[in-house]
């Protein structure tokens, strides 16, 4: 578990602005895709 | 799944062009993001947690929707200036006006659950009632407000997937992808904004 951590770590200390831009925007889009669209699949039956 | 698709299909779309334009894609800086993780708990809880949606009841779950909703539509407006998010807004508004016009939950008629569910059970769904836990409520056609607005629109019937959804929907996908497809564009506003706030960053379009 450690050694995920420490890359994990050591890839978001590398991370330039933009990619943080980029990471905030995926989030917030995908996000905001999945709290204003109402689309109704069919997968829904039964929950 | 259609307005995820929007969300993958703009940033391949984006990143391509600009790599073939030579530039480096370029992200715009987002105001107040973190209002977007705010929207979206009552959302979240009062339909995607299996054990809170099961036993939210509806008046809770269309006040977690429409005041969701509002807090999604400041965001969008935040933003307005970035490209793309005035679709967003537009969308959701459209969106949000016939979920309150119809008493706080997407409204949907009993023809075209059929059309997108043939084989689920006739139990599974009443009309006057909350479809399947979801955000959806089935009315009938004479029954709804502004029942163009409504998710009355579906996939052609040879498509995998079925979905029904809404005009908003289509402005809400279209405006993710044009967001992430003007990222390759060196003229956008997203560029300028950008070059505003980053000024001499050594990190700036890595």
């Amino acid at each position: 578990m450690t050694p995920i951590i420490n890359r994990l770590s050591s890839t978001l200390v590398s991370l330039t602005p933009n990619q943080i831009r980029l990471i905030l925007l995926l989030i917030s889009l995908a996000l905001f895709l999945l709290g204003a669209g109402a689309p109704e699949s069919s997968g829904n039956p039964g929950g | 799944m259609i307005l995820m698709s929007a969300l993958l299909l703009g940033l391949l779309a984006g990143s391509c062009r600009a790599k073939v334009r030579g530039y480096h894609p370029i992200y715009p800086d987002l105001s107040w993001p973190w209002l977007v993780g705010i929207a979206f708990i009552p959302q979240f809880l009062a339909f995607h947690l299996e054990p809170s949606r099961e036993i939210c009841p509806d008046w809770l779950a269309s006040g977690a929707l429409v005041g969701s909703q509002i807090i999604l539509l400041v965001f969008a407006w935040v933003n307005r200036k970035i490209t793309g998010f005035h679709l967003l807004g537009a969308g959701l508004s459209l969106n949000l006006l016939v979920i309150a016009l119809n008493g706080g939950l997407m409204p949907i008629s009993p023809e075209t659950v059929m059309k997108l569910a043939p084989g689920a059970p006739a139990h599974s769904w009443q009309t006057g009632q909350r479809l399947w836990a979801g955000k959806d409520i089935v009315l009938p056609v004479v029954n709804t407000h502004f029942w163009v607005l409504s998710d009355h629109l579906l996939l052609p019937s040879w498509f995998p997937y079925h979905v029904a959804f809404s005009i908003g929907d289509i402005l809400i996908a279209l405006g993710a992808f044009w967001a992430l497809w003007m990222v390759g564009n060196p003229a956008s506003s997203n560029l300028k904004m950008a070059r505003q706030t980053v000024g001499n960053n050594p990190g700036y379009g890595d």
